[in-house]
């Protein structure tokens, strides 16, 4: 009994977990072998697998996801890690984050309206950039899949950089000052220092708050069914948004099952990979 | 010594320069948005943009008068707090089992844990919507709790473990020598050592119930179930178009009680972010 206690305190949290994630799981897998469209369902082997295989629309979402997640992300980082260098040592730091911190205290289907009204609707970006006399006519973001993917990053960067910027500014004041005033008194400049000493030690960090960015960046599904609704050319479409078309738009359940476990797979193998490491070292 | 000085106040030039360039990137889309939500819906939309518009509350009124409003501050209300206790009661638990107690394979259940952080929703959004098919509970905020209880409870679990792995076993070890049972130590000793830890785990869970979105759309399908995230997608009426104006009035809505609560919490965001990976 005694032996057993740990294992009923942590039961409850798990049963709960495992039945929305392996109940689930074992569903989407049985799913993903059958044809369920209206009606009943109807076995088909590896016949949707072999589909998706030669589905150049998710090919393309798989695409889509990887260039808008990895480019936002490479943003976001290299602004964030700027921001922080400049905010840490400042005497307004507080004021800074509470600043910075507004834009991802919005909903993230606010921001894209905001972004939607902005860039589309309303075309006060366009105006603004016609008046200063950068561009002639309007932008016709919705006909230009680069447009429009620059739109979503955009988006993503405006609301989510502040993540990365607080975690960044905390690791950054948490450092032993010690090491810094030892640099500064050999003449170091403050880059230097930032560069050669902060820097390294903050790597762990980083790579945590990466890793969790790039996993709600990969999710992006908000953006896309507000702003571009995958469009032009399912040139912003994102592998959440296939799935959603495929099965809610089409009802094609089985074909979105086979996605999904696809999609699973990915997210274990990355989990054990990349996860697993980043999270243990951050910690010794 | 005078170029020493000159390069430290060019240094404090460019930093402000960055900042405040970045403050304003911040701060202008929110301000101008905010103005979308007090103008009259006639100057939102124009051949050319009104930067100057005529103040107006018929978004106000339009979103008590003309649609559920009340409803959705309710279901979102009720959705997130129901939520947010399913995760302290089964989280808080685990996460002292899996900070003080020495088992096999707990490092396991505790990266388990922790990896269904990663699922995107759109993976089990389609079991999870024929599940609460068959149990009857589509289209009701029931299901939106049971669902955000589930997105949140490893970030629940590994920041309040995170806080537990902080009190000394000194404070305990007390306690048990006094005979007092596990249950007892965390209730009256770990719990009340840890409120911030814990507080921090509430409001973050609660940011994120805010937000969900996928779920919610696909559970939702009439105003029983709707919340703001989902409710503003559906603030288009019919040749009217999108609504923008009664849109930026919800999101605003839905933004203050966040910033009160997370400026509340300031210090301990860092950490709650990175679900307790760094102690900031």
């Amino acid at each position: 009994m005694k032996a057993l206690f740990p294992y009923l305190l942590v039961a409850p949290a798990v049963i709960y977990l495992l039945g929305i994630t392996l109940y689930p799981g074992i569903f989407a897998i049985t799913q993903s072998f059958y044809a369920v469209k209206f009606g009943p369902w109807r076995p088909i082997g590896f016949q949707n697998y072999a589909n998706l295989f030669h589905d150049y629309q998710f090919w393309g979402a798989l695409w889509n996801t990887f260039v808008i997640g990895s480019l936002s992300l490479a943003l976001q980082c290299v602004i964030a890690l700027a921001l922080a260098f400049f905010a840490y040592r400042d005497p307004w730091v507080r004021g800074w984050r509470i600043i910075f911190l507004i834009p991802m205290l919005f909903m993230p289907s606010a921001v894209a309206f905001i972004y939607k009204l902005f860039f589309l609707d309303a075309r006060v970006i366009s105006d603004l950039l016609i008046r200063i006399g950068l561009i002639e006519s309007n932008l016709a973001i919705q006909s230009s899949v680069w447009l429009s993917r620059s739109l979503l990053i955009l988006a993503d960067v405006w609301q989510w950089t502040p993540f990365l910027f607080i975690i960044f500014v905390a690791a950054l004041q948490g450092q032993d000052e010690e090491i810094e005033e030892a640099a500064r008194l050999d003449g170091a400049s403050w880059f230097a220092i930032f560069w050669n000493v902060s820097l390294p030690l903050m790597k762990p960090v980083i790579a945590v708050a990466l890793i969790l960015r790039g996993i709600d960046i990969t999710t992006m599904f908000a953006n896309v069914f507000i702003v571009t609704k995958g469009g032009p050319a399912f040139g912003t479409e994102t592998i959440s948004y296939f799935i959603y078309r495929t099965g809610f738009k089409f009802f094609n359940f089985g074909y979105a099952s086979a996605a999904s476990v696809i999609m699973l797979i990915l997210t274990i193998v990355i989990a054990q990979l990349v996860v697993k490491r980043a999270f243990v070292s951050s910690r010794s | 010594m005078a170029s020493v000085r000159r390069s430290r106040s060019e240094s404090l030039f460019i930093r402000y320069l960055v900042l405040g360039a970045w403050a304003l990137f911040c701060l202008a889309p929110v301000l101008w948005f905010l103005s979308i939500g007090l103008r009259p819906r006639t100057e939102i939309i124009t051949p050319q943009p009104i930067y100057f518009p005529t103040f107006s509350l018929d978004a106000w009124h339009m979103i008590w008068e003309d649609w559920p409003m009340a409803k959705y501050l309710r279901n979102s209300v009720l959705a997130i707090i129901g939520s947010v206790v399913i995760d302290l009661v089964l989280a808080i638990p685990a996460a002292y089992s899996l900070s003080r107690y020495e088992y096999r394979g707990r490092d396991d259940i505790g990266f388990y844990i922790l990896s269904t952080r990663m699922m995107a929703p759109a993976i089990v959004a389609i079991p999870i919507f024929f599940l609460f098919r068959n149990m009857g509970l589509l289209d009701t905020i029931w299901a939106l709790m049971l669902v955000y209880a589930a997105i949140n409870m490893s970030v629940v679990t590994w920041i309040v473990r995170s806080y537990m792995l902080d009190i000394p076993k000194e404070l305990e070890d007390a306690a048990r020598t006094d005979g007092a049972s596990d249950l007892r130590i965390l209730w009256e000793i770990i719990i009340p050592a840890i409120l911030p830890g814990i507080i921090t785990a509430a409001v973050i869970a609660m940011i994120f119930a805010i937000n969900e979105f996928l779920f919610t759309l696909l559970i939702a399908s009439t105003p029983d179930a709707y919340t703001m995230s989902v409710a503003l997608a559906n603030f288009t009426g019919g040749s009217d178009g999108v609504i923008y104006n009664a849109i930026a009035l919800v999101a605003f809505i839905a933004f203050v009680p966040v910033f009160v609560v997370v400026v509340a919490i300031q210090k301990h965001l860092s950490r709650g972010l990175t679900m307790g990976a760094i102690k900031g």
